[in-house]
């Protein structure tokens, strides 16, 4: 807390706008991005996962583990009960390219407070990585509080779209015929395919 | 419900520990800060990625129509479309939309007609679930994909038990869905019963052992 009132002062209300503005309209694609992608993860929990309370569940999983890859490829383990460490294990191959994410962030992110610091590396998504990385924002104060900023309002699109996701599908649900929906999100399971392959393309091509 | 919840209070734990691991890694390993990462590992890393990725997609084909060629354009257009234009969500939303139109337009063509016997019973009890041809289904969606295919509801349904499943819980629910839908007559195999059935052997060799071996017949209630 002392912190963020330490960082205010030191950095002037115009500024601190300025580099609001930044990361907001850095953030607009990925807007696009997690909304869309959230709400198909959201929409597969509750139609494919069998699960009753798939919002609770899709507001858990979408805020703790801000990762649309287990969102998306981990529904069917969920359907079928795949016991929890096998999901662990799952995560772990899915999710390893993470563990690379903070190399870069060492020492950028040295003397930030722990919480704060946890927070960040919590938020080290493909997407929010990316544009952290490549920030143009130099000065230390003002990067700092532009990733912040950043991993909050990514954080706040994708737990949306998660969440709205699954309660449509839920609500959807009380309306019409189950039936209909599992028909309608049939083929709705390739967005996790989908997922792989563009990122496999893009790593491929980064190399050559 | 309350087993539900303890299952997935354990998913979302255990989600979060590795991602959350993961990304904390090299802060962990590193926590002084200044040490450059060693080369190996950079280069390491740089293998080992793509390498999952590749296995990752092959492991989600396998979840899909893999046997159909849909799967398979919808992949083209998603490489197509990211090459061309880089954007993900481009990429994945035009992919998975191609796919879903090939799967619901065009699948009814390519929907291979199932035959109901003995030697290869279309459904299957595992220890992980119901398998209906080649994928993994809810029990429940059973009696709408018999209902797809046009079953007769007094056609005799060969349910085939795995000889590892020694709890009947699952079957027994398959078999409930399957009369409340109408069906008549399932009937549990085991596995050894549908291979003698195949090798032509008319003799009903009788059960050895336990339960699973029995085929339960369904009545309906007003027989």
């Amino acid at each position: 807390m002392s912190d963020s009132a330490e960082t205010a002062a030191v950095t002037p209300p115009r500024e601190r706008r300025a580099v609001f503005r930044r990361a907001f309209v850095d953030s607009l694609p990925v807007l696009m991005g997690y909304t869309t992608m959230g709400f198909v993860a959201g929409v597969l929990l509750a139609a494919k996962g069998g699960v009753a309370l798939s919002p609770l569940w899709g507001f858990l999983t979408s805020s703790l583990w801000v990762t649309g890859t287990m969102s998306i490829a981990g529904v069917p383990e969920i359907a079928r009960r795949a016991p929890v460490c096998a999901f662990a294990l799952m995560t772990l191959a899915v999710n390893f390219r993470y563990a690379f994410y903070g190399f870069s962030m060492l020492k950028r992110w040295q003397n930030v407070p722990l919480l704060q610091k946890a927070y960040l590396v919590l938020m080290l998504t493909d997407e929010n990585y990316a544009l952290e990385a490549s920030c143009p924002v130099k000065n230390p104060a003002r990067n700092l509080e532009y990733c912040k900023l950043l991993s909050v309002l990514n954080h706040s699109y994708w737990v949306v779209g998660v969440t709205v996701g699954a309660a449509v599908v839920c609500l959807l649900g009380k309306l019409v015929d189950p039936d209909v929906i599992r028909r309608g999100t049939d083929g709705m399971e390739f967005s996790m395919a989908a997922l792989f392959i563009v990122i496999l393309t893009d790593q491929i091509c980064r190399k050559k | 419900m309350q087993e539900e919840v303890t299952y997935m209070l354990g998913v979302v734990l255990a989600g979060f520990a590795v991602n959350f691991g993961l990304r904390a890694l090299p802060f962990l390993l590193f926590a002084g800060g200044s040490r450059r990462l060693p080369g190996w590992v950079e280069r390491f890393g740089a293998f080992v990625s793509p390498v999952i990725i590749a296995v990752l997609v092959v492991y989600s084909y396998s979840g899909l129509q893999w046997r159909t060629p849909w799967p398979y354009v919808a992949g083209a257009v998603t490489v197509g479309l990211q090459l061309l234009k880089r954007n993900p969500l481009a990429s994945i939303v035009a992919g998975t939309a191609v796919y879903m139109l090939l799967l619901n337009c065009c699948g009814c063509a390519t929907r291979r007609t199932i035959e109901l016997n003995a030697q290869n019973p279309a459904v299957r009890v595992t220890l992980h679930g119901v398998v209906f041809g080649d994928r993994y289904v809810d029990p429940q969606e059973v009696p709408d994909i018999l209902e797809d295919y046009d079953v007769p509801h007094d056609r005799v349904i060969h349910i085939q038990l795995d000889p590892d499943v020694r709890d009947l819980r699952q079957a027994r629910m398959l078999m409930g869905f399957l009369s409340k839908a109408g069906y008549t007559r399932p009937v549990l195999v085991t596995k050894r019963h549908a291979e003698s059935v195949n090798l032509g052997k008319a003799r009903y060799s009788p059960p050895r052992s336990r339960a699973p071996e029995k085929s339960i017949r369904y009545k309906k209630a007003s027989e």
